[in-house]
């Protein structure tokens, strides 16, 4: 049982210190991520969620601790071989992160064309394909600037998704969305875990949003995991700050 | 690892098809199906492991190359995963781009020409917006920012001094380096002093001055403004009943207008000093007869001429800051696009409002000639 469990960990922290300059922020972070769940990253805003999930792209550096993601320590990884593993990772960042000067398809195609040998008429096909999947086909050659933030949103995931990573991290997907347009977004993410089988670590302070899709949730509290497993125990885990979360969220 | 075999009408893939084979084995494919004779054939997949979005997507392309060609190409034996993969991601060809039309001539001249129109509407707008709170301004203060003009003075005056003394130093020096050696030739060096004086104090400290303001305060201006529409800062104001002409650029406008005239006396200054250096080191000219001499040949008007100019620039650096600023659309690109663009834009206007006011003064015969 725990051998199988092992090797459904496509997220690993053990140990996990870090800050900015002297402040420590993440203090002794240990998780896991299972292969084809949603892990939540839960907690009340300046927990240190995105702080963690930086840690674990590694656009920021632990002061100690280990992060494995699919089994291979990452921390200690040098640079080429860390950017060949992001091909294996999708990113949604909290405000879609366009690039604002070319249009949504140009943004989507940006890992195509860097990562693949695909020929123009392949990658033109791929976008449209996933840009389809995520309802903006119709927004190809608009700009970023033209779009709503529900449709940025889509875009982003869309780039995200387009070399079809079996990991997927999201920066508060619902951040800043009505609650149809969040709750489109939520299903949009299960049909890709669904149907592709992708993994999602995804941060968020949304009740509603964590409800429709979390499988497994890490509660999070200055700084510290105050509690890791499924939605349900965290429910009757009887732990006031996690149960007034719930309740007030 | 891909496996293409062809046999008779079937042409039969194997292994996986991903991102990694699914370009190299369109062209494969293409290679071998080049002869092929209008009708039907078989892509048999029963053989694929494992297909991703890459690998659909070639799939569907193939497809659409042969129908162009009277092939029909239908799928056989296709595998569960396979089948799965299909139903998710194939999809209609992209929409081709729209072509650009280019427009005829005219239509282009009329349409630079409506453009021009509008923006010097924008533009009049602006003057006389930000002209009539600069005046309201002095009388009332409501809807200024408390303080703001100390702390744009400093920001915009205060910080720029020293690059404007070190470049107006280094102005005056090779001015008079360069005339030294012509004029010392006709035993006429002393008239470098008047020369720089006169260089200085009509033409080079205004300009120098205005040029290093468009480059700081200018982008500046507009960046600030652009950052401030683009997320919103200006309709916030707005909703709050305050104008961000009067809140936000009049304290600039009356910052530029009192530090541009004292930074070009600097200027003035600190270039005559430049050129009093090689005055002294390559002609032997000391530093008081170099000093009687500059004031033998300046006159207030000359003072009052550079004043006016510096005036005249630094409500140019204003208002082309401002207007590209306010213009900004869209994204954080445009911030980058109208920066450029109001910097640009202020040192043409400078220079050809330079040359406009050397008409004046001289046609004028009034202060300055």
């Amino acid at each position: 049982m725990e051998r199988e469990r092992e090797m459904r960990e496509i997220v690993r922290v053990r140990g996990l210190h870090a800050g900015y300059d002297e402040e420590e922020i993440l203090h002794d972070i240990s998780m896991t991520a299972l292969a084809g769940d949603v892990t939540v990253i839960l907690g009340a805003s300046g927990c240190g969620k995105t702080t963690l999930l930086k840690h674990l792209i590694r656009l920021y550096v632990p002061s100690r601790g280990s992060i494995e993601l699919f089994g291979r320590e990452i921390t200690s990884m040098d640079e080429p071989e860390f950017d060949e593993l992001l091909q294996e990772v999708g990113v949604l960042f909290q405000n879609g992160a366009l690039l604002n000067s070319i249009s949504v398809a140009e943004n989507v195609a940006i890992p195509l064309e860097q990562h693949t040998t695909l020929p123009p008429e392949l990658i033109a096909r791929l976008v449209h394909t996933k840009l389809r999947l995520v309802e903006m086909d119709q927004a190809l050659d608009k700009r970023p600037a033209e779009l709503s933030g529900g449709m940025r949103k889509r875009a982003a995931l869309a780039r995200a998704i387009i070399l079809d990573p079996p990991l997927l991290f999201c920066d508060e997907p619902s951040a800043g969305l009505d609650p149809t347009t969040s709750a489109g977004l939520d299903y949009l993410l299960l049909k890709l875990r669904d149907e592709l089988g992708m993994s999602m670590v995804i941060v968020t302070h949304v009740v509603a949003s964590i409800k429709r899709i979390a499988d497994r949730c890490i509660f999070m509290d200055q700084g510290e995991v105050l509690f890791s497993g499924t939605l349900k125990e965290a429910e009757s885990s009887g732990l006031e700050k996690i149960e007034r979360f719930f309740r007030e969220g | 690892m891909l496996r293409i075999v062809l046999t008779g009408d079937t042409l039969s893939l194997a292994g996986v098809l991903s991102r990694e084979e699914a370009g190299r084995a369109l062209t494969d494919i293409r290679g071998r199906l080049a002869a092929s004779a209008p009708g039907r054939m078989h892509l048999d997949l029963s053989g694929l492991e494992r297909i991703d979005s890459a690998g659909v997507a070639m799939i569907d392309q193939l497809r659409q190359e042969l129908q162009a060609r009277g092939l029909e190409a239908e799928l056989t034996r296709v595998p569960a995963q396979v089948s799965e993969a299909l139903k998710l991601f194939s999809a209609p060809a992209a929409p081709a781009p729209t072509p650009q039309v280019r427009e005829s001539l005219f239509y282009r001249v009329g349409d630079a020409a409506v453009k021009a129109a509008h923006t010097a509407w924008i533009m009049l707008y602006l003057i006389a917006d930000t002209l009539y709170f600069a005046v309201v301004g002095l009388f009332n203060r409501r809807g200024i920012r408390k303080g703001e003009f100390i702390n744009q003075s400093i920001l915009i005056g205060v910080n720029a001094l020293p690059i404007v003394a070190l470049i107006s130093f280094l102005i005056g020096f090779i001015l008079a380096l360069q005339s030294a050696a012509q004029l010392r030739q006709f035993g006429a060096a002393i008239y470098v002093a008047d020369l720089i004086a006169i260089a200085m104090t009509r033409e080079m400290g205004p300009l120098i001055t205005a040029i290093l303001f468009a480059g700081r305060s200018g982008s500046a201006i507009a960046a600030e403004l652009a950052t401030m529409g683009v997320t919103e800062e200006t309709d916030a104001l707005r909703s709050m009943g305050l104008n961000p002409t009067r809140y936000v650029l009049v304290p600039k406008f009356y910052a530029i207008t009192l530090t541009m005239p004292l930074l070009t006396v600097l200027s003035i200054i600190i270039g005559i000093g430049g050129a009093m250096v090689i005055g002294y080191s390559y002609l032997g000219i000391g530093p008081k007869p170099f000093y009687q001499e500059v004031m033998t040949v300046l006159f207030f008007r000359d003072i009052l001429t550079g004043l006016i100019k510096s005036v005249v620039f630094a409500w140019i650096i204003a208002l082309v800051g401002a207007y590209y600023g306010f213009s900004a659309r869209g994204g954080s690109e445009d911030v980058g696009r109208v920066t450029t663009a109001a910097v640009v834009a202020s040192i043409f206007w400078v220079i050809l409002a330079d040359s406009l006011l050397g008409l004046v003064f001289y046609f004028g015969q009034g202060l300055e000639y």
